[in-house]
C-alpha cells in the first residue's frame, strides 16, 4: 500500500483563490477557499449560474491550477505533479459525467464504454464493459450508436464508462442538466447505487434540489465564498 | 488491429460525411494526381529529349553550318578514331506524281550518307535492313502519307527526281532543331540530292557533319573546335546544348508546371482551411478522449493515422487517375513528338503520392499539435478555443516549407516564385478591390430594400471571406477566359490582320539562270510578284574601321551582328517599304549607296552618311547610307535590311527571291509552277501556319485538361472557405429570424449576396482578361487590342450562377434541426 491511500482526505484543498485577468480587467472568482472530501463521501455543490462551480470542480480535479492555494488529491499535491503526472493520477483515480454526455459519436455504446478500459490496457475490456452496461441497464443496446440512443440513454452509457475505469473519485457536472426529471431521477439513482456499491467518492454539481438532497454533503458557492447549506 | 489505429480508422470514416474532410480529400487527391501526372510528362521529355539527347542529336558532336562545309574544315575534323558523317536538311514541296488532285506538301528534307545516325537508331514499318533508303527510294512520316495520299510503293516528286516511298519513318534521331525539326520529315539517300536538283550555291539549307566517337576525343575535338566557329557555324554537342525539339518543349512543359503550380496552390490553401475547420471541430473531442485517459503523443498518433490512412487510399487513386491521364495526353501528343516517349523512371509514379505526403503533414501538423495540448477542463466550462500563437509560427513554418518542396517539384524555382509573387499581389488586389465594389454596391440597395441594409451588415461581416473568395475566383476566371479565348483566336487574329493579298507563298533559291523563264511564268499566269536578289554577308566596318570596338557590349549582342544577313540591290525602293529618311537613288551611282532598314540604324547607333563596310564570301564591299527604309517584317514579302544601289554586288552568286499570293482553284499554279521548275524550293506559308497551329491546338488541349484540374481546385476552396463562415452565418440566419424576419428573407438575403459576390467578381474577371489578352495582341502579335463583348457577359453570370449553386448546397444544413439543436447548446 502506498502513502497516499492512507490518507483519510480523498480531496484537501487549503486556501485556494481563482482569478482570471480578462479585457475587462482582473476578475476574482473566488479567494480562500478550504475544502476537505473525505473518502467515500458524496458531496453536492450548488449555486447560481455562473459562481464558479464548475471552475472549482476542475481546480478540484487538478485539470486546472488555482492562482493560489494547494490542492491534493488522495494525499498528492496537484502543483508537485507535471502534466504527464496529473493525467496518470486522472487515469488511475477519477473519471468524470458531464452535461452534454460526451460520448464519441462513431463508437457503439460498447465500445464507448470500452474505450477508457483498452486505453488502460484492461485484460478483459470487452466483459467489463458488458458488465458495466447491464449494470445500468443497457445490456440489450450495446452494438447501438450514440445517435440512436434517447437522452437518458446516453447519459447512463456515459455513467457506465464512468464506473468502468474503477475511479476513487467521481466528478459529474450537472449529470441531469440535459434531461427531464423523470429521466433525470432515473439517473440519479443509478447513479447513487453505483456509489454505494462502488464506495466511490462523488463530487456532482447541480441545480437539482432533489439530487443535492441525495449527497451526504452541501456546499453552496456563493460571492466567492463557499458555506454548508 | 490495435487501438489507436482502429480509432483513427473510425473516426475517418465518420468524418467522411463532412464537407471539410470531403474538400480535403478532392484536394489532395488532385494534387496528388497533377503532380504525378506532370513528374511522368517530365520524365519522359527529359529522358527523351535531354537525357538521352545521344540519341536524338544522332552523333556525340554536330557540326551544324548554313552554307556547305568547308573542304578545309572537314580535312581538320578528319581525326582517326572519331567516325563521321554528312547530312543536309532544307526544306521542300514535294507532290505525288500519280494523285495531281493533291496540293504539293510542304516537308523537311533530310538526305544523309551511311552511316547513319552514329547514335541512336532509325525506326521504320516495315523494318528496314539497309541503314538509309536505297537508291530512288525514300523513307517518309506517317503525315507525308496521309496528306499526299500516299501508300508505301507509291511515288513522290521531289524536285526532278521521283522517289519510291520504302518505308513509313516511325521514329529517327537528328531531326535538326527549330521549326525544321517539327515539319513532317522525308529521309533520301545524300547521293541522290545532286540530281533532284533542289540545292544550288547560295540555297538555303542546314549542313551538317555528325561525329562520335571516345567521350576524350569528343571533348578534345570540341575545345579544339569551339574557339574558332565562323558566324554561319554552330556546334551542337551532348553537355552544352539542349538540341532540337528540346526548348518548345522545355517551354510547354515550364508552361503545364506553372498551370499546375496554380492548381497545387489552390489544394493547399483548401487543404489548410479544411484542416483549421477540422481542427476547431476536434476540440472539444480531443479534450475528451485526453479526460479518458489518453496521453498527447497518443491522441496525436491518433490524428497522424487518420491522415496517413486517407492519404495512403488518396496516393492509390491519384496514381491511378494520374495514370489514366497519361494515356491521354500521351495520345494527343504522340503524333507530334519527334520521337515515341520513353517510359518514365518508376519513381517518378511516386512523386504525386509523395507530395501529397509531404503537404497533409505540413499543413495537418500545426492543427493535430494544437489539438494535443487542448485542457482537458475545456469539457466543464464549454469555452472557445484560445489563439494558439505556437500553432500560428509552427504553420507559418510549415507553409514555407512545403513552398520550397513545391518549388523542388516543380523544378522551375525563378518562374514558380515570380508566379507566386504575381498571384498574391493579384490575388490581394482583386480582393480588396471586389470588397470595396460590393460595399459601394450595397449602399444603394441599402436605401431601397428593407434587405438592403442587412446586406450592408452581412457584407461587413463577411468581407474577410470575401475578400479570399473573390481573389481566388477573379484569378481563376481570367485564367481560364485567357486561355479560352487566345487558344483559338490568336493565331487566328495573328492572320487576320494581314491585308487579303498578303503573300501566302515564298519562292526562294531560285538560281539566276532561272530568273527570266520564272519571271515569265508569273508573268502569264498573272500573277503578282516580284524577284529580288539576295547575297549573305556580315557588317563587318563601320567609317572604314572594325564595327565591333565601335559599339557597346548591348549593340555587340544585336541580331544584325550576330549572323550575316541577307542583302539585296536594286533600282527601285520596294513598294512595300516606306523611305523614313534620306533620299533614294536615281540610277546607278559612282559610289556603292546603300539604304538601311530603320531598327537597325537606332540599334547600331548609325546615321545617314555612315560608311558601312561587309563581308561577302571573303571579299569587303562598302557603301555609304543614303536613305533610312521602315520595314513591316510580318509582311510575309522579301524584306531585307540592307539594300544596296545597282553595280555593287551584282558580280556576287547570289540567289533570288520572291512571295505572292495564289487563292482558291489558284492554288493549283503552285503545282503547276514545281512541275515547271522542280529545284525550286517553294514554302507553302498557309501550311507552315498550319502545323504551328496543330503544335498550338495540341499543347492548347494539354493546358486545358490542367487548367480543368486547377478550376476544380478553385472550387473545391470555394466551398470551402464558404464552409467557413458557415456557424457565423448559420447564427445571424437564426437571430435575425427571431428579430422578425422569415426563413424566406434570409435565404434572400443569401442569394442577393452571393449573386452581387458573383457579379462583381465576373466584371473584375472581364476587365483583367481583357487587360491580359490585350497585353498579349500587343507585345507578342502586334495587333490591336479588341474587346470580347461575349466575356463581359458569361463571365458575371458564371461567377454568379456558381456563387449561388456552391452557396445554396452548403447552406442547405441551415434549414435542419439539427442546426437549431446545435445553436440551443451554443447559447
Ligand atoms: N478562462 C476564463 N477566463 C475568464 N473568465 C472565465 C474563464 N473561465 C471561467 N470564467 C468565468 O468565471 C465565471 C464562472 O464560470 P463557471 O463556468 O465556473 O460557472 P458555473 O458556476 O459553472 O456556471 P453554470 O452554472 O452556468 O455552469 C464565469 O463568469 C465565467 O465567465
Ligand atoms: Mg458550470
Amino acid at each position: 500500500m502506498d502513502q497516499s491511500t492512507l490518507s483519510p482526505a480523498m480531496i484537501e484543498a487549503r486556501a485556494i483563490s481563482k482569478h482570471f485577468n480578462t479585457e475587462a480587467g482582473r476578475v476574482d472568482l473566488f479567494t480562500d477557499l478550504d475544502v476537505t472530501i473525505a473518502r467515500g463521501e458524496s458531496l453536492a455543490v450548488i449555486g447560481r449560474s455562473g459562481a464558479g462551480k464548475s471552475t472549482l470542480l476542475s481546480l478540484l480535479a487538478g485539470l486546472d491550477t488555482p492562482s493560489s492555494g494547494r490542492v491534493s488529491i488522495d494525499g498528492q499535491a496537484i502543483e508537485t505533479l507535471d502534466d504527464r503526472q496529473r493525467a496518470e493520477l486522472r487515469a488511475r483515480k477519477i473519471s468524470f459525467i458531464f452535461q452534454s454526455f460526451h460520448l464519441l459519436p462513431e463508437l457503439t455504446a460498447l465500445d464507448n464504454v470500452r474505450l477508457p478500459l483498452e486505453i488502460r490496457g484492461a485484460a478483459d475490456p470487452e466483459r467489463d464493459a458488458r458488465h458495466w452496461l447491464s449494470e445500468v441497464g443497457l445490456a440489450d443496446r450495446t452494438d447501438h450508436y450514440p445517435a440512436q440512443l434517447s437522452g437518458g440513454e446516453q447519459q447512463r452509457v456515459a455513467i457506465a464508462r464512468a464506473f468502468a475505469t474503477r475511479p476513487g473519485l467521481l466528478f459529474a457536472d450537472e449529470p441531469t442538466g440535459n434531461l427531464d426529471e423523470d429521466t433525470g431521477a432515473h439517473i440519479i439513482d443509478q447513479l447513487f447505487r453505483l456509489n454505494a456499491q462502488e464506495g466511490t467518492t462523488l463530487i456532482l454539481i447541480t441545480h437539482d434540489a432533489e439530487l443535492a438532497a441525495r449527497c451526504q454533503r452541501r456546499l453552496r458557492l456563493h460571492n466567492g465564498t463557499l458555506t454548508e447549506a | 488491429m490495435t487501438l489507436l489505429p482502429r480509432l483513427a480508422l473510425r473516426q475517418l470514416r465518420s468524418q467522411l460525411r463532412t464537407t471539410e474532410w470531403r474538400a480535403l480529400l478532392l484536394a489532395t487527391w488532385i494534387a496528388i494526381t497533377l503532380t504525378t501526372l506532370l513528374t511522368l510528362l517530365g520524365d519522359r521529355l527529359e529522358r527523351g529529349l535531354m537525357r538521352e539527347s545521344a540519341n536524338l542529336l544522332g552523333a556525340d558532336l554536330v557540326l551544324s553550318s548554313s552554307r556547305p562545309l568547308d573542304p578545309a574544315r572537314l580535312e581538320q575534323l578528319n581525326v582517326s578514331g572519331i567516325e563521321q558523317t554528312q547530312v543536309v536538311q532544307f526544306p521542300s514541296m514535294i507532290s505525288s506524281p500519280d494523285n495531281a488532285e493533291h496540293p504539293p506538301m510542304l516537308v523537311s528534307v533530310r538526305a544523309a550518307d551511311a552511316p547513319y545516325p552514329l547514335r541512336g537508331e532509325i525506326e521504320t514499318l516495315p523494318a528496314h535492313d539497309s541503314p538509309l533508303p536505297a537508291s530512288g527510294e525514300a523513307w517518309v512520316e506517317a503525315r507525308v502519307l496521309q496528306q499526299l495520299g500516299l501508300k508505301i510503293g507509291d511515288a513522290l516528286q521531289l524536285g526532278y527526281s521521283t522517289f519510291r516511298i520504302s518505308a513509313e519513318l516511325i521514329s529517327s534521331p537528328d531531326r535538326g532543331s527549330g521549326f525544321r525539326s517539327f515539319s513532317p520529315h522525308v529521309l533520301i539517300n545524300r547521293a541522290e540530292l545532286k540530281a533532284t536538283g533542289v540545292l544550288a550555291p547560295g540555297s538555303r539549307a542546314n549542313f551538317r557533319l555528325l561525329m562520335a566517337g571516345s567521350p576524350e576525343q569528343i571533348s578534345a575535338l570540341e575545345a579544339q573546335l569551339r574557339p574558332n566557329l565562323a558566324d554561319h557555324e554552330r556546334l551542337l554537342a551532348l553537355r552544352t546544348d539542349q538540341p532540337l525539339t528540346g526548348d518548345a518543349l522545355g517551354n510547354a512543359l515550364a508552361y503545364l508546371k506553372l498551370a499546375a503550380l496554380t492548381a497545387l496552390l489552390l489544394s493547399a490553401l483548401t487543404i489548410l482551411l479544411s484542416l483549421r475547420r477540422f481542427g476547431q471541430k476536434q476540440y472539444t473531442r480531443s479534450a475528451l478522449l485526453l479526460n479518458l485517459g489518453l496521453s498527447p503523443a497518443q491522441l496525436l498518433r491518433i490524428y497522424l493515422y487518420q491522415l496517413l490512412i486517407a492519404w495512403a487510399v488518396l496516393a492509390l487513386l491519384g496514381l491511378a487517375t494520374a495514370a489514366v491521364l497519361d494515356t491521354l495526353l500521351q495520345g494527343w501528343l504522340s503524333n507530334l513528338l519527334p520521337q515515341r516517349l520513353p517510359d518514365p523512371a518508376a519513381l517518378s509514379w511516386l512523386s504525386g503520392a509523395a507530395l501529397g505526403l509531404v503537404m497533409l503533414i505540413m499543413l495537418g501538423l500545426p492543427p493535430i499539435l494544437s489539438l494535443a495540448r487542448v485542457p482537458v477542463a475545456h469539457l466543464l466550462r464549454g469555452d472557445t478555443p484560445p489563439q494558439d500563437l505556437r500553432a500560428r509560427a509552427l504553420l507559418v513554418a510549415c507553409l514555407a516549407l512545403l513552398a520550397l518542396t513545391l518549388f523542388m517539384v516543380l523544378k522551375a524555382p525563378l518562374a514558380a516564385l515570380i508566379l507566386l509573387v504575381l498571384l498574391v499581389i493579384g490575388g490581394l488586389a482583386f480582393g480588396f478591390i471586389a470588397q470595396a465594389l460590393l460595399q459601394k454596391a450595397a449602399e444603394p440597395l441599402a436605401r431601397k430594400l428593407m434587405l438592403g441594409r442587412l446586406l450592408r451588415l452581412r457584407l461587413r461581416q463577411q468581407r474577410k471571406w470575401h475578400r479570399l473568395q473573390s481573389a481566388v475566383i477573379v484569378l481563376l476566371l481570367t485564367l481560364l477566359a485567357v486561355v479560352w479565348v487566345s487558344r483559338a483566336d490568336l493565331l487566328t487574329e495573328w492572320r487576320a490582320k494581314f491585308p487579303t493579298d498578303t503573300p501566302n507563298y515564298f519562292v526562294i533559291n531560285i538560281q539566276p539562270w532561272q530568273r527570266s523563264d520564272l519571271d515569265t511564268f508569273l508573268h502569264d499566269n498573272s500573277i503578282d510578284s516580284t524577284l529580288y536578289p539576295m547575297i549573305r554577308g556580315r557588317l563587318t566596318l563601320l567609317n572604314g574601321k572594325p564595327i565591333r570596338p565601335q559599339l557597346t557590349p548591348d549593340q555587340l549582342g544585336d541580331n544584325t551582328l550576330r549572323r550575316e544577313l541577307n542583302l539585296s540591290w536594286m533600282a527601285t525602293k520596294p513598294e512595300h517599304n516606306e523611305l523614313l529618311a534620306g533620299q533614294w537613288w536615281s540610277s546607278t551611282p559612282e559610289q556603292p549607296q546603300i539604304s538601311v532598314e530603320q531598327d537597325m540604324m537606332e540599334d547600331l547607333g548609325l546615321k545617314l552618311g555612315d560608311q558601312l563596310g561587309f563581308d561577302i564570301g571573303g571579299q569587303s564591299v562598302e557603301a555609304r547610307i543614303t536613305s533610312i527604309r521602315g520595314v513591316q517584317w510580318t509582311s510575309f514579302r522579301p524584306n531585307f535590311y540592307v539594300i544596296f544601289s545597282p553595280g555593287a554586288l551584282e558580280n556576287y552568286p547570289s540567289t533570288w527571291i520572291t512571295s505572292f499570293r495564289l487563292d482558291g482553284p489558284r492554288k493549283s499554279l503552285a503545282t503547276e509552277m514545281l512541275q515547271e521548275f522542280p529545284s525550286l524550293t517553294l514554302v507553302d506559308i498557309d501550311q507552315l501556319l498550319g502545323q504551328l497551329a496543330t503544335w498550338l491546338k495540341r499543347l492548347g488541349d494539354s493546358s486545358a485538361m490542367i487548367l480543368g484540374l486547377t478550376l476544380v481546385c478553385g472550387l473545391i476552396l470555394m466551398a470551402v472557405t464558404l464552409l467557413q463562415a458557415l456557424e457565423q452565418r448559420r447564427f445571424e440566419a437564426a437571430l435575425i429570424q427571431t428579430l422578425g424576419a422569415s426563413a424566406e428573407q434570409t435565404r434572400r438575403l443569401d442569394l442577393l449576396e452571393f449573386l452581387l459576390l458573383g457579379l462583381v467578381c465576373g466584371v473584375l474577371a472581364s476587365l483583367s482578361a481583357e487587360l491580359t489578352l490585350a497585353g498579349l495582341h500587343l507585345e507578342l502579335l502586334h495587333v490591336d487590342p479588341k474587346l470580347h463583348p461575349g466575356l463581359w457577359l458569361i463571365l458575371p453570370m458564371l461567377s454568379s450562377l456558381f456563387f449561388v449553386v456552391t452557396g445554396f448546397l452548403i447552406r442547405r444544413p441551415l434549414q435542419l434541426d439539427q442546426c437549431y439543436r446545435l445553436l440551443k447548446a451554443q447559447s
